[in-house]
């Protein structure tokens, strides 16, 4: 009896124990997101990596963090005012930590768009001479991400910035794009409805889809 | 037992309470700090990034033993063991810089890379085939590029004073043999390659990696696509030909299928020649290239080309009337090779393969019939063992066999040899920072058919200035073997030596590109000899000569909005006494002064890219049997102003339009006279012209695929 008690005991232990890292995880993300979303300039958008980067240490299983560090560290390439080879360090962190997240997801949606925004900050970066061999690479990764989850509105209003792009150089008008925001703004607001408390997967890029629909689809 | 749990849980919860601070300021070894340095205690949450000027502040309620570790991007991470105790501590590290591969500095003495994913390049690959001169040829793209002599009656690859035998050409690392057309005299050929097969290229113009050898002046590096994108098929219908490709794209593997014929018939039906066609350049080719994953990060390519054609024209005799002599010539080729590169354990990475090229060439020359064969194989394997990110050494093993016959057919005459080489070449790269670099390397031969046995030592350094600028530093000397032709007649000769000196300065930043470069270059053993082809007599190897010079290249897409340019110019002073001349002469096929500009403009109204290109050097020179002396006269100056439009109606079609020489300028390449004198006492001559006034080619490009944005951009 007294040796199924200490059994028992020992269980419940490592049950909170197990719980408490998992809570503990949830808040650090929590806190994290947040400060991401806030995050402007490219310190503190560094510090957010950062902080990813610790997570995504600390639970070797979860994609999430290793996500986020991506994106942290795309948006640092599009942020900063340095020069090229600044710019594509930046990128070349924010591969090192999607790469890992691909490998504990494959096939994950999210993970596929931004894999197509890292590429896309790549292209921006050097339009003249990366448009030609990125714009095709950047177009079909995104293709891609809507292919692997129709419903995910980052995967289609990063499509639509492309189609824009391609839009202009080609002449035509930007209706093609317009019909992929609209898309995205709906998609946008259906996730807000759906959303539940203390939510930890992707949920960035209305802002994005909002002055798209704003500023180029009047 | 339950007691003793609460106690336990006191103990965690009491222990908590006791809180540390870490403080400091984090520096590289220069003494300047570093900001965004993420400082953590492993296997904790707990962590904090360093601020704008280096400091940072790490509150922490965990006690006892952890390890701090400081991680920023460019530097060694760095960890200390730390007793958390409460008492508050500080750690001022310094970081010390580790090696970045895309921001170190890069050797770039003689060498252009085209390339999209590395730095200090000069083009991107899709700059190569939309050069408006080029007309889809590699090498025509080359042309403009500096170092590079223009010999618009060869076509081939002259690099700073080198003739067109001193470049060699590799495809994925393997040897190509016979990797231009083969082609009457004084008819310009192309490569044998379409230029969509390459997603790069490493042109060098001298001082070169001890992996290149039997190259004395020059190698080329093409690199082939690793993984097409998708499905597609690209059609091709132009002015000279007719051409499909399909690519076939799985998870893991690919393969593109491509046929093309060409015959220039009813083109020159419609454009006036300059030439005496009596059967116009036709031919087919035949390729298919395979790709396969190979493991996580592996590769292995194969790849077939078969090819065949032909033409005949009247080459007229200087002093003599009618059309002339005719030639009839037909060319049968295949070149096949297989490739790997796969990445091992403990920074160990591998690369190699085997090449077979095949060339035949029949040639009736009035009634006199010839028929040669040259045959190539190349094998190689090397081994890359990064030791720390400063050192790393390259070390490989090649063979080749060359094997040549040539035969006068109707005399029944038959002569070849058989030369098997072995090559084993080590090459230690070592950093001394992000700024240094040195390159050290030797390469050794032994050639069974002369029985000679040679070693090349090479050497080069780069150092990188704070503006981004780099200068370097290559020397080493280069090993060739004589062309077959010679060395059938006789096959005991030996290596011809070249030794290289080159200083390079680039720099590459916000869209433009500076590159200037000064070179000496001399020759040692060439052959001298009397007679022509099949002919040769007291073939000796007692020539010798040198080159030197200098160019600058600048290229701009920046400035002028929706606009790429770049401006080449090549300085080159060679004089070498080969072949059948008896003293230094200036080769004819080194022009002292070449410069070429190259423009390129996209019109988004007009959904066009405009673009444009002019070439222009001194004349070559030749020698006048009329006077004394050898190469003792110089034709006028050779211009040639090309022009190209690309029409984009829709992402999947393309319509390409070019046209070289617009100004219809007479270039003349140099002179044949008569062997003998006429009654006046004089030798009668001919000028060496182009084929035609002009080039116009016409091509549309329409890409079949699921994506209607693919396009087959890369065909122009």
């Amino acid at each position: 009896m007294k040796k199924h008690t200490l059994i028992i005991a020992l269980m419940m232990f490592v049950a909170t124990f197990a719980n408490a890292t998992n809570e503990a995880y949830e808040k650090a993300m929590m806190k994290e997101i947040q400060a991401l979303g806030k995050a402007g300039p490219v310190a503190e958008l560094q510090k957010s990596a950062n902080a990813f980067a610790r997570i995504a240490d600390m639970n070797a299983g979860e994609w999430l963090p290793n996500y986020y560090a991506a994106l942290a560290y795309a948006n640092m390439g599009f942020r900063t005012e340095g020069g090229l080879e600044e710019k594509d360090g930046y990128y070349a962190q924010a591969k090192k930590h999607i790469e890992k997240a691909t490998a504990l997801s494959p096939n994950n949606s999210e993970i596929v768009a931004v894999q197509g925004y890292i590429i896309m900050g790549e292209l921006a970066a050097d339009a003249n001479s990366r448009g030609q061999s990125l714009s095709g690479l950047a177009m079909q990764t995104f293709g891609k991400a809507i292919e692997l989850n129709r419903q995910n509105p980052r995967a289609i209003i990063l499509m639509a910035q492309m189609e824009y792009g391609m839009a202009q150089f080609f002449g035509q008008g930007p209706e093609k794009a317009c019909g992929l925001v609209n898309a995205s703004l709906e998609l946008f607001a259906k996730e807000a409805a759906e959303a539940k408390e203390g939510n930890l997967n992707p949920s960035w890029g209305k802002g994005m889809a909002e002055e798209m629909k704003n500023n180029t689809c009047k | 037992m339950k007691a003793l749990f609460t106690i336990c849980l006191f103990f965690l919860v009491n222990l908590t309470l006791a809180q540390t601070t870490i403080k400091g300021i984090v520096k590289d070894s220069k003494g300047e700090t570093i900001p965004g340095v993420n400082i953590f205690l492993k296997g904790t949450y707990e962590g904090t990034s360093s601020e704008v000027d280096g400091s940072y502040e790490l509150a922490t309620d965990e006690t006892g033993k952890f390890i701090l570790v400081f991680q920023a991007m460019g530097f060694k991470s760095q960890e200390f063991e730390i007793d958390l105790n409460g008492s508050a501590q500080t750690f001022n590290p310094i970081l010390k810089e580790t090696i970045n591969e895309m921001t170190a500095v890069t050797i770039t003495a003689g060498a252009m890379e085209a390339s999209d994913e590395k730095k200090a390049v000069v083009l991107r690959p899709i700059d190569i085939v939309t050069v408006p001169s080029a007309m889809g040829d590699i090498i025509g793209a080359f042309q403009t590029l500096p170092g590079t002599a223009n010999v618009g009656n060869d076509g081939r690859l002259f690099v700073r004073g080198g003739d067109a035998s001193e470049t060699s050409i590799f495809i994925d690392g393997m040897k190509v043999g016979n990797a231009f057309g083969t082609t009457a005299s004084n008819v310009p050929t192309r490569t044998r390659f379409n230029p969509n097969l390459f997603k790069g290229s490493f042109f060098s113009t001298g001082g070169y990696s001890a992996e290149y050898g039997h190259a004395l002046s020059s190698a080329l590096a093409l690199n082939t696509i690793d993984m097409p994108m998708r499905n597609q098929g690209d059609l091709s219908i132009m002015s000279v030909g007719l051409g499909y490709s399909q690519t076939l794209v799985g998870k893991k593997n690919s393969l593109t299928a491509t046929a093309n014929y060409m015959d220039l018939s009813p083109y020159q039906a419609m454009v006036t020649q300059n030439f005496d066609w009596e059967r116009a350049p036709y031919g087919f080719d035949a390729e298919v290239s395979l790709r396969q994953k190979w493991g996580k990060s592996g590769m292995v390519k194969a790849y077939a080309h078969t090819e065949s054609g032909g033409m005949k024209i009247w080459q007229k005799i200087p002093g003599s009337e009618g059309r002339g002599q005719l030639i009839d010539l037909k060319n049968h080729y295949t070149f096949t090779s297989g490739s790997f590169k796969q990445i091992g354990k403990n920074d160990w990475s591998y690369y190699g393969g085997i090449s077979y090229s095949n060339n035949v060439d029949e040639f009736t020359l009035d009634q006199i019939a010839i028929r040669n064969q040259n045959q190539v194989v190349h094998a190689k394997a090397v081994a890359l063992k990064g030791f720390s990110d400063k050192f790393s050494l390259k070390t490989g093993l090649e063979s080749y066999v060359f094997s040549y016959e040539e035969g006068l057919k109707s005399e029944n005459l038959v002569r070849d040899f058989d030369d098997l080489q072995v090559n084993i070449f080590t090459e230690a790269d070592y950093y001394v920072s992000n700024k240094l670099i040195f390159r050290g390397g030797l390469r050794a031969g032994h050639s069974t058919l002369a029985n000679h046995t040679w070693l090349d030592p090479r050497f080069s350094l780069a150092y990188k200035f704070e503006n981004e600028g780099q200068l370097s530093l290559a020397a080493g000397q280069f090993s060739q073997m004589p062309v077959e032709e010679l060395r059938i007649a006789k096959p005991e000769v030996q290596n011809t030596i070249a030794n290289h000196l080159i200083l390079n300065y680039f720099l590459t930043k916000n869209g433009r590109t500076v590159r200037a470069e000064a070179f000496y270059k001399d020759y040692k053993k060439i052959l001298t000899y009397e007679g022509t082809q099949y002919f040769y007599r007291n073939i000796q190897q007692n020539g010798s000569g040198y080159a030197q010079g200098f160019d600058v290249f600048y290229r701009d897409q920046k400035t002028v909005k929706n606009t790429d340019f770049w401006v080449t110019y090549s300085f080159v002073d060679s004089r070498r006494k080969f072949a059948q001349y008896t003293e230094m002469v200036q080769p004819g096929f080194a022009p002292r002064h070449n410069a070429s500009i190259v423009v390129k403009h996209f019109v988004s109204g007009l959904k066009s890219q405009l673009g444009g290109s002019f070439s222009i050097n001194d004349g070559y020179t030749y020698t006048d049997p009329n006077f004394a002396g050898q190469m003792n006269a110089k034709t006028k100056g050779f211009q040639d102003l090309s022009l190209s439009w690309s029409y984009l109606p829709k992402p999947n079609l393309i319509i390409h339009f070019a046209c070289s020489n617009v100004l219809g300028r007479d270039n003349i390449f140099g002179y044949q006279f008569s062997p003998t004198p006429n009654e006046s006492g004089k030798y009668e001559s001919l000028p060496i012209r182009q084929t035609a006034p002009r080039f116009i080619f016409l091509g549309i490009f329409l890409t079949l695929s699921k994506d209607k944005t693919a396009n087959n951009l890369n065909n122009l």
